[in-house]
């Protein structure tokens, strides 16, 4: 694999001695697009802000291309864009002028650049107005521009979908995915909706009150979640259990009458005909496909923040 | 360094695009104006007028003078600089001239009061808004240093009063014209010092009373600045500033009595007693005040810049 655009080392921080991150260790690699996930309250906008320079780390470190953001911020700072937590703009100034501000901060960005990302976010139209006209949909959009103004290799974005409608969803899901696919950005997007991440993520972390619990890539939740619940309405059911076990099936619940057994796909049409064949009548057949979202919960578990 | 005036430009970008920026100079032209027609329609401005043979009417004020001091002791140091000054312009043939455009821009330097609370806004704004506003996260994740960004924005406040300031001279400048008129402007000011009277043209006095005046202003300003980055609150900024400034001089005089009055920062704020005029205290000399002066400032700007650069952006 190639060398990690971002490598958190052992991420620690403590406010007012009530520890808040517990270490966090995880690389993330250029081209993939990496969702920090958690329910609200697990540290990741606190993670952020280290990632940032905003917050000074406790312990451990974060590198950003080979660069320390502790020792050498502004070597390391200079690959990021980013957004963090709401995008906020300057309100008295049009998005163009928000942008200017932004572009003087940082060398060799011309006006050509700056229309390139207002086109490639689609505000052309009302780049002009003030911010305050806008739209929360509108100001993350200008948000993205702005942290995209440099062409860094490295975009972290807290929350990007906060606040937008599904076509706004799609759209910065687009944009991420074209960036990490066609320019090679390692992305870092945060969220607390596992849905939106599943979506847009090649890999997914979860936090949970300060620590990593689990990093899965997305393929492999698939496959592993590529399992059904079979929820069958039979009579006979302690019949019917008994064929399921000796057919392999060991874990049968039943719940409301029915029957339910862990399948994969293919296993369901040869389930169903054997209990035909064995002269079960099946009233009724249901598949539950059971979600990452149930793995989250999982996961997490209930009551997730402390 | 380019980057440094970029970002400074930034800053003035920033302030000039908002309304309360505008409403300021609005507010100090409506005051300039407003003066020069209040001044004009009163006519107080010939006051001065000594008609004719304005030699025998300083000597005629100057027996006067002479009799008033005799009879009151208390009415010493006013009627002595005042007879110096009468016979000063009689041996040297200077007539005491009517009111004209450089008494007017001259007397305009206490707008720079108003400059001071316009000033003290901007500066304790000028950090404490970033954060309000939640920009500071957006404003920090560049490849700038903290410490650059906090003077480039400490420069900015100073941009913005020296532009104020050149803006009340030059609107003074036109008023004082177009209502008091350009005669007489040659003539040089008189002032009374160790005993002596000095001679200095208008515009030096002019210069020097908006250049010293300003001392004030940077100070009050460097103190918003400071609370502002210390506190990141700009009302409370304001409110502690302008309290400041208007408690000065009572908490100089409140204090008098005590040695270490001369330490305080608005005893020494005025630098005009050192050259026009004389220092309520032998202590106070120009080089202890400017010392005095400098210690403050460097303070207030290392207070600034810890705050700024040591702390978190936790909450905006
Ligand atoms: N400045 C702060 N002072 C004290 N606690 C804080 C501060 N900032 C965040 N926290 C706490 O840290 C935890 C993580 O917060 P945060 O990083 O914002 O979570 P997330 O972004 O995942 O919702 C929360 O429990 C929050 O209360
Ligand atoms: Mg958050």
């Amino acid at each position: 694999m190639a060398e990690p655009a971002m490598q958190l080392k052992n991420l620690k921080k403590t406010i007012k001695k009530k520890p808040i991150i517990k270490g966090l260790n995880f690389d993330i690699y250029p081209g993939e697009v990496f969702g920090f996930l958690g329910p609200n309250g697990a540290g990741k906008t606190t993670t952020i802000r280290m990632m940032a320079g905003l917050m000074k780390m406790t312990e451990g470190d974060v590198i950003i291309q080979g660069k320390s953001v502790k020792k050498d911020f502004k070597d390391a700072i200079r690959h990021v864009g980013g957004i963090v937590e709401n995008p906020e703009m300057y309100p008295f100034m049009s998005g163009w002028k928000n942008l200017l501000h932004y572009s003087r901060m940082m060398p060799g960005i011309s006006k050509e650049r700056m229309e390139e990302v207002v086109a490639l976010v689609g505000l052309e139209k009302r780049i002009k107005e003030k911010v305050s006209k806008y739209s929360l949909g509108m100001r993350q959009r200008l948000g993205i521009a702005q942290a995209l103004l440099h062409n860094p290799s490295i975009l972290i974005l807290d929350e990007p979908t906060n606040g937008l409608d599904p076509a706004g969803i799609r759209e910065v899901r687009r944009y991420i995915r074209q960036l990490a696919e066609h320019q090679g950005v390692a992305v870092i997007v945060s969220s607390h909706i596992l849905s939106e991440m599943e979506m847009m993520c090649d890999r997914i972390g979860i936090i949970k009150n300060g620590e990593l619990i689990t990093i899965q890539t997305v393929k492999d939740t698939v496959q592993q979640t590529d399992r059904n619940e079979l929820h069958l309405e039979v009579d006979e059911t302690e019949k019917v259990k008994g064929y399921l076990k000796e057919w392999g099936n060991e874990d049968v619940k039943t719940e409301n009458g029915y029957l339910i057994i862990s399948v994969t796909r293919e296993q369901i049409p040869v389930v169903i005909r054997q209990l035909v064949e064995k002269g079960v009548n099946i009233y009724g057949a249901n598949v539950h496909h059971s979600t990452l979202e149930d793995k989250f919960l999982d996961l997490i578990g209930e009551g997730a923040i402390e | 360094m380019s980057n440094f005036f970029q970002l400074v430009r930034n800053e003035q970008m920033k302030l000039y695009s908002q309304t309360a920026t505008w409403v300021m100079y609005g507010i100090l032209a409506v005051l300039v104006i407003g003066f020069a027609i209040v001044l004009k329609v009163n006519g107080d401005v010939n006051g001065g007028d000594y008609g004719g043979n304005w030699e025998k009417a300083l000597q005629e004020e100057n027996a006067q003078l002479e009799k008033q001091m005799k009879e009151n002791e208390f009415a010493g140091d006013y009627a002595t600089q005042q007879i110096a000054l009468n016979e000063y312009r009689i041996e040297h043939d200077i007539a005491p001239g009517g009111y004209n455009i450089w008494d007017f821009v001259q007397e305009n330097q206490s707008n720079a009061a108003i400059i001071s609370l316009f000033t003290i806004i901007v500066a304790a704004g000028i950090i404490a808004n970033e954060f309000k506003w939640g920009t500071i996260k957006l404003l920090l994740l560049r490849p700038i240093s903290r410490t650059k960004i906090l003077f480039s924005k400490y420069v900015s406040v100073l941009v913005y009063a020296i532009t104020m300031l050149v803006f009340l001279l030059i609107l003074a400048v036109i008023c004082g014209a177009i209502f008091f008129g350009i005669e007489q402007s040659a003539q040089p000011y008189l002032y009374y010092q160790d005993g002596t009277v000095q001679e200095m043209p208008m515009i030096q006095l002019v210069s020097i009373k908006y250049f010293l005046g300003s001392v004030n202003l940077v100070m009050m300003a460097s103190f918003a600045f400071m609370i502002s980055a210390v506190f990141r609150n700009s009302s409370l900024a304001i409110g502690i500033a302008i309290f400041l400034m208007m408690a000065g001089n009572s908490i100089v005089m409140f204090f008098a009595d005590y040695d270490w009055s001369k330490f305080i920062l608005f005893a020494n704020t005025d630098l005009t007693q050192h050259i026009i005029g004389t220092p309520m205290n032998e202590d106070l000399t120009l080089s202890f005040s400017v010392t005095v002066l400098l210690v403050y400032f460097v303070i207030f700007l290392t207070l600034a810049w810890a705050a700024f650069t040591k702390r978190d952006v936790a909450n905006a």
